[in-house]
């Protein structure tokens, strides 16, 4: 769970500074309202600046800036690039109006060369319609390579869970990975907007033992179906 | 010293000034041409308000059936398109249009003919765009960046689509050719002794605002063309070229226009608390530093609304966006150090000044979060980017927004609106604010996405989406409020003639707007009310100053 | 320096702007990007050099004006046949016959201040 692991520590980080900056804010301005009011027989002040202070202050500003963007980028890479043992499994993701087409297209060893399908599969409704939603497989422990296009308009696959999300673009496949480390069925949505049913257009994301992966890809050899739950 | 710049009109020809409504539709008065701006997008506040009221009855609930998805859609999309290029944009530049060359000393805008058609394309334009409601299709749906392929004729065949492209064009074009005429205004129409560094911080913004609007608007035609084209032959976006391409060309204009509706409100405030500080705005060198620096960085950061297309420099992007924490920390050393070192007075222009520096903080910390990839990745498109925009728009934005219409309407129009209605509108306007957007910070970190038109019962949105909806029915009752203390006042006006209520400075201003009548004659600056001399950026401030100790509670007008 | 105050904002802004770009350079991104911002780029410096030629042509500071003209009445209807036009896109093209006279009609009033009725 690289993408939740990096994004927890950086958005403690962030928010711990952002909250201490809103307190300290806060904190100076109701000084303001309660001491310096005209009721309270305050005289305002002529100094036009104070260019000390300021100098000193936007060095501090400088520095955090500095610190913020050092750390956060190392933590992009760390999270963008860092992969568990072994081959990776491809998944290939259509999306399309209003659902989702996860297909397996053979475990690891290099990036296979076909891409993933355009067309979404010919049923004669999407699963999602009915509220079955497609259910995603993945083994826990092993770098999961995902290929995701669109069959149509700009869609956003999204696991909450994870703490990630990428866009299906058509006419491009953008690829990303993550590693699972617990079993468990947590639920994906569409987070782009893409039309009438945007709403409705979710998904599972479901991890499962390596054992117990490599049993449900062998009953699912080949190209997976939209709907197949392990 | 200054030579009192205002003109002698030429011997036999006396000053005419139209009558009737019919002369204010062609009015180059930029004061008349500031306030028909400032009016049309004060009208749309409150209907693209009622717009976001309705979406938040559908969605105080778990699957609610108040609204239809395809009327949905519209909603929000119609809601987040006239906010943007029809409230607070136009708002904020008119404005501009109305103070700056008071503000200067100047008797009248650069480019009046060009001014007031900047008006009509406006006006004429958010008629084009909301008449997509009047067709068989309905209005545009594909939220207000109207990505393609969706926004193509092939997703989104109606006229509604089309209208919306020629609405959004017009009030653009408006927008720019207002834009640059404010911005000639304050560089090459001061009078002697308005140096640079003497204009207000108010008149900076709208110098930053300008220039980023001359950078950035055309980029919005370009992407407009874009789509246009694409919608005669769907095949454009058959190419993942133009679909990113577009991307590119909108946000190119679609961050920038964030600060165009910030800048403007930011010095408005900057304003609000100098006078009610009783002191001259304190650290104005660093401020008008900051506020180019702001507006060029703010020229950078487009791509932090690509992080997740995969096809965007991310860390460029990122990098700039955290940059910007430096000057908008210098605003805030600024304004912060005003009110520190003032003497305050609790007026209603000052409450909402002052609840805009810690909202607007909200609003500016969670965007640096935003702008890191890291988290971005969970967040966007989900409702905590709601949140986010909401705080620095709302929260943020439109308080300075009220802090400008009570501080400015005495100049305005004579009248001063009624305090203790200001003050409850302040209040409800706290409460409903903070209670509508706070939750949606919880919403999107939990998974709810953006955009959509309802959600199940078991996703667990429930309680955080009601306590939205209830903060967005005090919203709506602040508003009321506010109404009815425009209507009312601008009532008494009508009913008592030109018996006028409020002095030419109420408030013990510092800049040369309240060196005028209220209302300001047409030439702004006379030989009754005459320009005064001209030493900083606060003149009447230090003409006070230089008269002796002042008496506190001096020449405030009547509450 | 001080004598040309606003070229130097503009200017200098412009120069800020290129030097943002310079910096993306570095990172890479899509070519129509440095299309778009070198183009914006280079527009800022047009107009800083319009800023620039008409400070030299006249007084930094103005101190003469031209009281402006009363009124225009051409305003209006060419903002409403621009929208015309618009609507042509929905409800067909023949509104054209309506929206070119207008465009006309705006041109014929462009300079006729509107009539004054009182002074001030």
């Amino acid at each position: 769970m690289t993408h939740r692991q990096v994004f927890g520590q950086v958005f403690t980080v962030e928010s711990a500074i952002a909250g201490a900056v809103f307190v300290a804010v806060l904190g100076l301005l109701l000084y303001s309202v309660v001491r310096r009011r005209a009721a309270a027989g305050a005289t305002p002040s002529q100094r036009a600046e104070l260019p000390g202070p300021e100098k000193f202050y936007v060095g501090v500003l400088i520095a955090v800036a500095a610190f913020l963007v050092a750390w956060t980028a190392w933590q992009n890479h760390r999270e963008t690039h860092e992969h568990a043992a072994g081959a990776p499994v491809v998944v290939d993701v259509t999306a399309y109006q209003w659902c989702w087409a996860f297909t397996y297209p053979g475990d690891g060893g290099g990036s296979p060369s076909a891409p993933p399908p355009t067309t979404p599969p010919t049923a004669p409704q999407s699963p999602c319609l009915a509220g079955h939603y497609p259910t995603l497989v993945v083994p826990t422990g092993r770098t999961v390579r995902v290929r995701i296009t669109s069959a149509d308009v700009i869609h956003s696959l999204w696991v909450p869970e994870l703490r990630y999300k990428m866009d299906a673009f058509p006419h491009h496949v953008n690829t990303f990975t993550l590693t699972v480390d617990r079993q468990g069925r947590w639920i994906g949505r569409c987070a782009e907007f893409c039309g009438e049913r945007h709403y409705a257009m979710h998904f599972w994301f479901k991890a499962v033992s390596p054992r117990q992966y490599a049993a449900w890809a062998h009953s699912h050899s080949g190209t997976g179906q939209a709907g197949a739950s392990a | 010293m200054t030579s009192v710049a205002s003109p002698e009109p030429a011997a036999g020809r006396r000053e005419v000034r139209p009558g009737g409504w019919l002369a204010w539709l062609g009015a180059t008065d930029h004061k008349r041409i500031g306030l028909l701006t400032l009016g049309t997008s004060l009208v749309l506040l409150f209907l693209m308000g009622v717009l976001a009221l309705l979406m938040r009855s559908q969605l105080a609930q778990p699957d609610e059936h108040v609204f239809d998805p395809h009327t949905y859609n519209q909603l929000f999309t119609i809601h987040g398109s006239g906010m943007i290029y029809l409230v607070l944009t136009p708002f904020a530049i008119g404005l501009g249009v109305y103070l700056v060359p008071l503000q200067i000393g100047a008797p009248a805008i650069a480019l009046p003919r060009t001014t007031l058609l900047a008006y009509w394309l406006y006006a004429v334009g958010a008629v084009v765009m909301l008449s997509g409601f009047a067709t068989t299709g309905g209005a545009h749906a594909s939220g207000w960046f109207s990505y393609p392929p969706l926004a193509d004729s092939e997703y989104e065949p109606g006229a509604g689509s089309d209208l919306w492209i020629a609405g959004v064009v017009m009030s653009a074009v408006g927008m720019i050719l207002m834009g640059w005429a404010v911005l000639w205004t304050a560089l090459r129409k001061r009078p002697d002794g308005m140096t640079m560094l003497r204009m207000p911080v108010f008149t900076w913004s709208m110098v930053a605002t300008c220039l980023m609007v001359v950078g950035a608007f055309p980029s919005l035609l370009a992407a407009m063309a874009l789509l246009a084209v694409g919608r005669g032959d769907p095949s454009v976006f058959a190419s993942n070229v133009w679909n990113i391409g577009y991307q590119h060309l909108f946000w190119f204009y679609g961050h920038p226009v964030v600060y165009v509706m910030f800048f403007p409100y930011l010095g408005a405030v900057s304003e609000v608390l100098a006078v009610f500080s009783g002191r001259r705005f304190f650290g104005y060198k660093g401020t008008v530093l900051s506020l180019l620096a702001f507006a060029g960085l703010s020229m950078s950061v487009w791509g932090h609304h690509m992080f997740t297309t995969g096809q965007a420099a991310d860390d460029y992007y990122s990098l700039m966006s955290i940059v910007l924490l430096i000057p908008a920390g210098v605003e805030y050393f600024g304004m912060l150090g005003t009110i520190l070192s003032g003497r305050l007075r609790l007026r209603t222009p000052m409450l909402f000044a002052l609840a805009f520096i810690p909202q607007f903080l909200i609003g500016g910390l969670t965007g640096i979060m935003v702008g890191t990839p890291v988290v971005d990745y969970h967040v966007t498109d989900s409702y905590f980017v709601v949140a986010h925009l909401h705080y620095v728009l709302f929260a943020g934005s439109a308080f300075g927004l009220f802090a400008a219409v009570y501080f400015w309407f005495p100049k305005a129009t004579g009248m001063m609106l009624d305090e203790r209605l200001g003050k409850l509108h302040f209040w409800l306007a706290v409460a409903g604010a903070n209670l509508t957007f706070l939750p949606m910070f919880g919403l999107g970190y939990l998974g709810m996405p953006r955009r959509v038109s309802t959600y199940s019962p078991f996703d667990g949105f429930g309680r955080l989406n009601l306590l939205a909806s209830i903060g967005a029915g005090i919203l709506a009752l602040s508003m009321a409020v506010f109404a009815v203390n425009i209507i009312g006042t601008l009532n008494r006006r009508a009913l008592h003639g030109s018996e006028h209520q409020a002095p030419d400075d109420p408030w013990e201003g510092h800049t040369l707007e309240w060196a005028t009548s209220s209302p300001p004659p047409s030439l702004n600056f006379t030989p009754e009310h005459p320009l005064p001399p001209i030493g900083s950026f606060a003149p009447l401030l230090d003409l006070r100053e230089q008269a002796g100790p002042a008496v506190p509670g001096q020449a405030e007008g009547p509450a | 320096m001080r004598d040309h105050a606003a070229y130097w904002v503009v200017a200098g802004w412009g120069a800020w702007n290129a030097l943002l770009l310079a910096v993306l350079g570095i990172y890479g991104e899509n070519g129509l990007v440095f299309w778009l911002w070198g183009g914006v780029v280079a527009l800022l410096e047009v107009a800083a050099l319009a800023v620039l030629a008409s400070a030299r042509r006249g007084s930094e500071e103005q101190t003469a004006y031209q009281a402006p003209v009363a009124g225009t009445a051409g305003a209006l209807p060419a903002a409403v046949a621009v929208g015309l036009v618009a609507f042509g896109f929905a409800y067909g093209m023949w509104l054209l016959a309506v929206a070119v006279p207008l465009f006309g009609v705006a041109a014929a009033l462009r300079s006729r201040p509107v009539r004054a009725d009182r002074e001030d």
